[in-house]
């Protein structure tokens, strides 16, 4: 299997570097969709040249980056573009292991629960077999690495790539089992930006779930690994950021980066929900909303997590979802790094309802946000409203994607243990709805 | 004051930007200088050397620069503003760099240049102030006590008319030329085309080339500028008005800002003790040899200054702390053993 990913990831390079050449990298670079305030290539650049010029990059609104990516691009800002073409394929081969590590639980799962009869008769056809799965990691390397979305990412020069690639990392660490690397890994996605702090939960689950361990609140097994898991993480993140404290010694970097993730002070306009909301919104009423709208991000973890407690890697895509949608400064690239997951949950499409609909509201809406853009900004016969509608369009499909295969998911469970033919008491077919 | 426009007036402007010049380099700063200029050669479509002012021929001399700072220019230099400034009857809207802001402890050095006549001078080619009005507004600026001593110098044909009416005490006048006199223009450039000195104005530049801030030199000398072998007008001057013996009028208490200072070659001990103690005298500081009134300010150094390019390096704390985590973190999860495959 090396040879067709080694072959993908050629074609990718040679995509990206295409790219690179063209007179398209500064077009792409600038688009606001690519580039937030938060992982601009513009702001790193500006932020290292502060730093020569002797001050500290966090004074002004400039650069929100952590201090290792200070520490990263101080020594790589001339290969700057290899760096990202390495990132993407980094993650790419991380994406690739992982699941093809996964596929394998899968497949042992499966068959665990096959021996012990808990599945019902007549689903043979819903039964995954290897053959169908074989090609399933290669699919999901390529849809990251020639995804439109990456690619855009990666031309842009936008830290997201980075960021994904340690979501990856953490992704792969969770599956092969290692706590240890896997909450080192999820401690620096969570220092990178804040909001990969939910992944705690399915990473934990899916520990949980391959040491065998029940998750029952009353269990002291149960208790004491999360204890663990918890203590590392928590250990972990701790050590990270003093070490970024020892690196312009000064604590500047936490209000940077962090405060303005959470108090979201830049109303640039992005694909994502909060600017335009805060735009117009009278200042007596924004630290409310603020507020409201990161519960919104982190409220979704513990209800998922009670009901997808059997299906970690799910809860961890949906996971990923949830935060791409609903963080403050949203990117294409965030979006690249669930859509790779697709191929993952490939079986499900036959329960997937308005697969058509969604695929043609998320591509329409992609090209139509560079059409309102230049429509507001440049001809100025249009205005705000218009991209605002853009973007909401972008996300609703984005939601309605995600609860999709979310019903489609817990269908096909309810149907593995219930049968696919399902009746009623009396014998009448019987339709499950969804309330 | 330059009252002049139009390309052919080139050396009127030549002629105020070198005083200017020259009045800078002995102390003065911008902020104490009203500069009106039509301010229209330097970027002239005319200007064969566009940006650039010259003073003296073969363009050895650039008066214009960026370190020019024109008050008044174009279209504002008319008599009315003229008047106002020296009154000081100016609506408050107008900023501080326009106006006098004078008192009754200041010298006032006024030098006007131009086209004139018998008690006249053209403003513009559109409008004339006449030597009645500017006698009155002097002793305008005497009645509210905007002056303590004054110097009128004048470079225009007839330009001792315009000193004839002037009645208000503590002023002393020069002229370049008498009554029915013209005051010639000095040297032509072929490379630009037209003249770019006034004789007088030229003259008084060298001699104020060699006064520096600790000059000695007094108004007698200055009296005896241009005689008419060389300016073939006929300089003219007025002291009647003045009180002090011009003998004992220094150059640089108009053309400069000099302090008066004494300087101690004495060491005087400060001691922390006594709290109500003076400080030094500052010391004044002066050009151990005379400048070219082109090279008074190190202009390309001031402009061109970058702050010093020091790269920052990240504090090798942090990078031992850094790679020893990632090694102890590569040793926990493979193991020790691995250790002698890599060394």
């Amino acid at each position: 299997m090396a040879a067709p990913l080694v072959l993908v990831v050629l074609a990718a390079v040679t995509v990206r570097a295409a790219l690179y050449r063209s007179s398209l990298a500064a077009f792409i670079s600038e688009r606001v969709e690519v580039a937030s305030p938060l992982n601009a290539w513009k702001r790193v650049v500006e932020g290292l040249a502060l730093l020569d010029l002797g001050v500290s990059p966090y004074s002004g609104a400039v650069f929100h980056e952590t201090p290792l990516i200070i520490y990263l691009f101080h020594f790589l800002i001339e290969y700057a573009e290899l760096v990202f073409m390495i990132t993407d394929v980094l993650t790419a081969v991380a994406l690739y292991l992982a699941i093809q590590d996964f596929n394998k639980v899968v497949f042992k799962k499966q068959k665990l629960l096959i021996e012990l009869d808990k599945y019902a008769s007549d689903v043979a056809e819903l039964i995954r077999t290897p053959m169908e799965m074989h090609y399933i990691p290669l699919k999901v390397a390529l849809f990251y690495l020639l995804n439109p979305y990456t690619v855009m990412s990666c031309v842009a020069k936008s830290t997201c790539s980075i960021n994904n690639t340690v979501i990856a990392f953490f992704i792969l660490a969770t599956i092969k089992g290692s706590a240890f690397l896997s909450a080192i890994f999820l401690a620096l996605a969570t220092y990178q930006s804040l909001y990969p702090v939910t992944l705690f939960a399915p990473a934990l689950l899916y520990l949980l779930q391959r040491q065998f361990l029940p998750v029952k609140l009353k269990s002291k097994s149960f208790w004491l690994y999360t204890m663990q898991y918890a203590a590392l993480y928590l250990c972990s993140l701790v050590v990270i950021i003093c070490l970024s404290f020892f690196l312009l010694n000064s604590w500047d970097f936490i209000p940077s980066v962090y405060g303005f993730i959470l108090s979201v002070p830049d109303l640039t306009p992005n694909i994502g929900l909060f600017w335009y909301f805060f735009a117009e919104m009278f200042e007596h009423f924004s630290l409310f909303f603020v507020c409201v709208f990161q519960i919104n991000v982190f409220f979704y973890t513990i209800p998922l997590a009670v009901k997808l407690k059997e299906h970690p890697m799910f809860f961890m895509f949906v996971q990923i979802a949830i935060i791409s949608i609903f963080k403050s400064y949203p990117t294409v690239g965030d979006v690249a790094l669930y859509m790779a997951f697709l191929p993952v949950w490939s079986h499900l499409y036959r329960f997937l309802q308005n697969i058509f609909i969604l695929s043609c509201v998320l591509i329409v809406c992609s090209l139509l946000f560079p059409v309102l853009w230049h429509l507001w900004i440049y001809a100025g016969s249009a205005n705000s409203n218009f991209y605002y509608a853009i973007t909401l369009t972008f996300n609703i499909g984005q939601i309605l994607l995600i609860s999709d295969y979310f019903y489609a998911f817990l269908r096909r469970e309810y149907y593995l243990t219930h049968g696919l033919y399902l009746q009623r008491q009396d014998g009448t077919e019987a339709m499950l709805v969804l309330k | 004051v330059c009252t002049s426009r139009f390309w052919f007036n080139y050396r009127h402007v030549a002629n105020t930007l070198s005083v200017y010049r020259s009045v800078k380099r002995l102390g003065i700063p911008d902020s104490h200088i009203v500069l009106m200029l039509a301010d229209d050669m330097a970027c002239n479509p005319r200007n064969p050397k566009p940006a650039t002012v010259f003073s003296h021929k073969n363009m050895e001399l650039n008066v214009y620069g960026d370190d020019v700072e024109v008050d008044y220019r174009s279209y504002e230099v008319t008599v009315e503003n003229f008047l106002r400034v020296l009154t000081g009857r100016i609506p408050p809207s107008t900023p501080r760099s326009k106006r006098l802001l004078s008192d009754d402890r200041s010298n006032i050095l006024i030098y006007m240049t131009g086209h004139g006549g018998n008690g006249f001078l053209k403003f513009q080619d559109s409008e004339e102030i006449t030597n009645v009005e500017l006698a009155d507004a002097f002793e305008q600026m005497w009645q509210k006590r905007r002056y303590n001593e004054l110097l009128f110098i004048i470079d225009t044909c007839q330009g001792a008319s315009m000193y004839e009416r002037f009645y208000s005490p503590n002023i002393m006048a020069l002229a370049s030329s008498q009554v029915g006199e013209d005051s010639l223009s000095h040297q032509p450039d072929l490379g630009i085309g037209v003249h770019l000195m006034d004789r007088y104005t030229f003259y008084v530049l060298e001699f104020l080339e060699e006064i520096h801030p600790a000059s000695q030199t007094n108004m007698n000398d200055l009296f005896q500028v241009c005689p008419k072998s060389l300016c073939v007008s006929t300089p003219g001057h007025r002291t009647d008005l003045f009180q002090r013996d011009p003998q004992n009028v220094l150059i640089t208490d108009f053309f400069g800002s000099v302090r008066k200072v004494e300087i101690t070659a004495e060491t005087i001990s400060l001691d922390p003790n006594l709290t109500a103690f003076e400080s030094k005298p500052p010391k004044e500081e002066f050009a151990a040899e005379p400048l070219k009134y082109a090279e008074q300010l190190p202009v390309a150094q001031i402009i061109h200054q970058k702050p010093k390019q020091k790269d920052w390096h990240p504090p090798g704390g942090f990078i031992l702390g850094l790679w020893a985590l990632i090694i102890m973190v590569f040793f926990k999860t493979y193991g020790i053993k691995h250790m002698k495959h890599i060394f």
